[in-house]
């Protein structure tokens, strides 16, 4: 079995490779690979696994189109110029600003459990303002990720965590502090390392180049979408048993008619569905790469693929998992989202705890090296999100290589935290 | 053909859409069909002639009525005072030896004393739908004297056309314990329930309900593991049934197969073992035994792996001691050997009972671990053609 499912692994990647070549396309290169794979294990063209697996993501790409157009809708109404102002012209310091645009990264993914949502909806703030503080393009974007990442990681929702637990009949406790001061760590030495040697603009030459707010902008116009929305998910996870459910696509749904209502400006129907055209147009490739990566993940399962990765990664001796956590934790992440925590964080819960270790820290330690693989290949939803929203222009290479030291940082305290969990316990 | 710079062209981009458009259109179509045929099939049971009710979880929750949560619970009164029993399978429809043990029973039980009930399909919805990402087979066949016997295998959770969206956390009733968001369709993690909260938080209550109107004095859930998950092969016992489960552990231990016995934990809430007993009178036991097809690292997703349970890479992975129970790719864990590992298990939960709480006594007889050895599953169940029509149900 280990010769036929690494034919159908190379014959998989070889295709990948090749179609990226040729068509430049991602997302059709990852259904040809899913269509070859399924050939080659020998499943003829598995419509059904094909369709089925095109569901995998689908609430994620919701979520990601309903996010994008509130954030397009809210910037168009001009809140995001407005609150811009408002805010350099109120801090002076530009490390008090560093903080503040960090914490207001950090805290829509700490409460929701994707990084995704805190660049959709305060990315494009963020990185006007550090853009300001004199961080280049390319640090610009680097903060956004690095802070989106974190955020994703950090308590109360860590998904990855929630996901192992679940799948291990552990308890979603004590895992606070066990993410809270890493992040924390990382967090300080990224604002010190981007923010070195940046050097702020002038309040007055910032203030001119910033568009005007629109007449008639407040801060109750700027506060209302955003507390509407804040106010949802506080609802949904503080008084759960008095709420529907609503989900998260819904939530943004609601609190953009919020945006569109505290317009003050005309805007006419027309003028909102030519937005909403062009915000489809830029979040198409997102959401065709978490729709393919679903059947790609699919036949990855169907063809004993997904077996064989997970079986060579678990069964390496324990020190090969402490050398390779780094690059096989991540790229599955890369490949798999969220799946990774079930395919190789669940096994490697039951393996270390076979040797007597603490799997609360053992959990937290992979809960926080999962997310350095969302500017992975092939899905790298994170870093795509980031570069877009940014507006980053240069080399996607030049974008990994400006995050380098702050993933890397993260990767070595999470696997501190591996190598030996029991020091960690006190952290519980 | 670089695709970006065909698409500079309006042509070609439109006559791509336009191709694209019908591919996605038939490729929709022929899924499609395929969804609606797991959706829509009706698995078939012959109930053995001791059946004496019929009744539906909505007889204990009539918000499910209509709904695809609503399932039938089969009752067998022997007219006897005694104690009672509550057995439930495919709450995970992902694991369908449980509602095979469940059909096995209904089709050959035998109640002297007291009454059993059994409710084959915890999960109805669960069960009409593949499980995403992991490329299951839509159905598995039983091979019988009268032809194979086809059964749906489902996913995890309750079927997202039921019930959606998810969460982006799961906060357990009435604990508050934070779990994951897709939890919220997982029935075992959503006791005791509420009658007002969600689809699956109602099923669960329904169950509770049953348990509490019934006077259920035993009540046993059926799962199955993978053999890396530590509680495999496994009783999981709420405090006060932690007794009869150790003894009835041991006993099979002795006589049959290897069965471990744990503590349900108090930290981890919205189990059936947790909560059945917590908030019923009820003695709780789970049950796990070892299906290497949701094992996250065995090969090909086959039909075959699900019914032998034959894996090279599960054998790896237990040679490497990573398994919970002993494995070999020779043997693997077929149906059989799953489906006969629940029949005596709950038999001797059974038993146990009546030996620690005399009052509570119930006789009964279904087939066991060392009949399904000699004659396998399909050898049970009975030809529907040839039933009494009354005791044929379709679900």
């Amino acid at each position: 079995m280990y010769l036929t499912t690494s034919l159908i692994l190379a014959a998989m990647a070889a295709s990948f490779a090749l179609a990226s070549w040729k068509l430049k396309s991602p997302e059709l290169s990852m259904a040809i690979a899913a269509v070859v794979g399924a050939l080659a294990g020998g499943l003829g063209f598995p419509t059904r696994i094909l369709v089925e697996g095109l569901f995998t993501n689908l609430d994620l790409a919701i979520l990601f189109v309903c996010a994008s157009v509130f954030v397009n809708v809210y910037s168009y109404t001009g809140a995001m110029n407005a609150v811009t102002r408002k805010l350099v012209r109120s801090v002076d310091s530009k490390w008090l600003l560093l903080v503040f645009m960090a914490i207001f990264m950090l805290i829509p993914g700490a409460l929701t459990g994707a990084g995704s949502v805190s660049i959709f909806v305060v990315g494009t703030l963020v990185s006007t303002v550090i853009r300001y503080m004199g961080l280049s393009e390319k640090k610009a974007v680097a903060f956004v990720f690095v802070f989106a990442i974190l955020s994703a990681a950090a308590p109360p929702i860590n998904l990855w965590t929630m996901l192992m637990t679940a799948q291990a009949n552990m308890p979603y406790v004590g895992f606070t502090k066990l993410l809270a001061l890493p992040i924390l760590l990382v967090g300080a030495f990224t604002i010190v390392y981007l923010g070195w040697g940046a050097k702020r603009e002038s309040k007055e030459k910032i203030l001119a180049e910033l568009p005007e707010a629109p007449e008639g902008m407040n801060w109750f116009r700027i506060l209302c979408p955003l507390a509407v929305l804040a106010g949802l998910i506080l609802l949904s996870l503080y008084l759960p048993f008095s709420v529907p459910v609503l989900g998260l696509p819904l939530m943004f749904v609601l609190a953009t008619i919020v945006a569109v209502l505290c317009n003050p400006r005309k805007a006419t129907i027309k003028d909102y569905y030519e937005l909403i055209g062009r915000t489809m147009e830029q979040v198409f490739p997102l959401v065709a790469t978490v729709i393919s990566v679903g059947a790609l993940v699919n036949v990855i399962a169907a063809t004993g693929v997904r077996g064989l990765i997970g079986i060579t990664f678990v069964t390496l001796p324990i020190a090969w998992i402490y050398l390779t956590a780094l690059l096989f934790c991540p790229f599955a992440q890369g490949a798999l989202s969220y799946g990774s925590a079930i395919i190789l964080g669940t096994p490697l819960i039951f393996l270390f705890n076979a040797r007597g270790m603490n799997t609360t820290v053992v959990a937290a330690a992979l809960s926080l090296i999962f997310p350095i693989g969302d500017c992975l290949p092939p899905s790298r939803i994170v870093g795509r999100i980031s570069c877009e929203t940014v507006g980053y222009a240069g080399s996607y290479m030049s974008f990994l290589k400006q995050i380098a030291l702050p993933v890397l940082l993260l990767g070595a305290l999470a696997l501190a935290m591996l190598v030996a969990p029991n020091s960690f316990s006190f952290l519980k | 053909m670089n695709i970006k710079a065909t698409l500079s062209n309006p042509k070609a981009r439109a006559g791509l859409k336009a191709a694209f458009l019908a591919l996605a259109l038939l490729l929709a179509f022929l899924a499609g069909r395929e969804f609606h045929e797991l959706r829509h099939y009706e698995e078939t049971v012959v109930s053995a002639p001791g059946l004496t009710e019929r009744k539906m979880l909505s007889d204990y929750l009539a918000s499910l009525e209509g709904t695809w949560m609503d399932s039938p619970v089969f009752v067998y009164d022997s007219g006897v005072p005694g104690g009672s029993v509550f057995v439930m399978g495919n709450v995970h429809p992902y694991e369908p030896a449980t509602s095979l043990a469940a059909y096995i029973i209904m089709e050959n039980i035998k109640v002297s004393k007291g009454k059993v009930f059994v409710l084959p399909q915890g999960n109805r919805s669960a069960s009409t739908t593949g499980m995403l990402a992991n490329a299951y087979p839509k159905f598995f066949s039983v091979p019988t004297s009268f032809g194979a016997k086809k059964y749906r295998l489902g996913d995890r959770g309750t079927n997202p056309l039921d019930q959606w969206p998810d969460p982006f956390t799961y906060v357990n009733y009435p604990s508050r314990q934070n779990l994951a968001y897709q939890d919220i369709r997982n029935m075992n993690r959503t006791y005791p329930g509420r009658p007002d909260g969600t689809l699956t938080e109602r099923a669960a209550y329904a169950v509770m309900e049953l348990i509490r109107r019934e006077k259920i004095d035993l009540a046993i859930d059926m799962h199955e593991a993978s053999l890396m998950y530590p509680v495999v092969g496994t009783y999981v016992a709420h405090d006060r049934s932690f007794d009869l489960a150790m003894m009835a552990a041991m006993t099979l231990t002795a006589g049959s197969f290897d069965m471990k016995c744990e503590s349900s934990p108090k930290g981890l809430r919205g189990l059936s073992h947790r909560e059945w007993g917590d908030y019923s009178d009820t003695l709780a036991v789970l049950m796990e035994t070892p299906e290497p097809f949701i094992d996250r690292v065995v090969g090909p997703m086959t039909e075959q792996l699900f019914t032998e349970g034959k894996d090279e890479f599960l054998d790896v992975a237990a040679r490497h001691g990573l398994t919970y129970v002993p494995y070999s790719y020779e043997t693997g864990a077929p149906l059989w050997y799953r489906c006969g590992r629940h029949l005596s298990g709950a038999l001797e939960a059974v038993a146990q009972m009546g030996a620690f709480f005399p009052e509570k006594e119930v006789l009964v007889e279904w087939p066991g671990y060392e009949e399904l050895k000699e004659h396998d599953c399909g050898y049970f169940l009975h030809d529907p053609g040839k039933a009494d029509p009354k005791l044929v149900f379709k679900q």
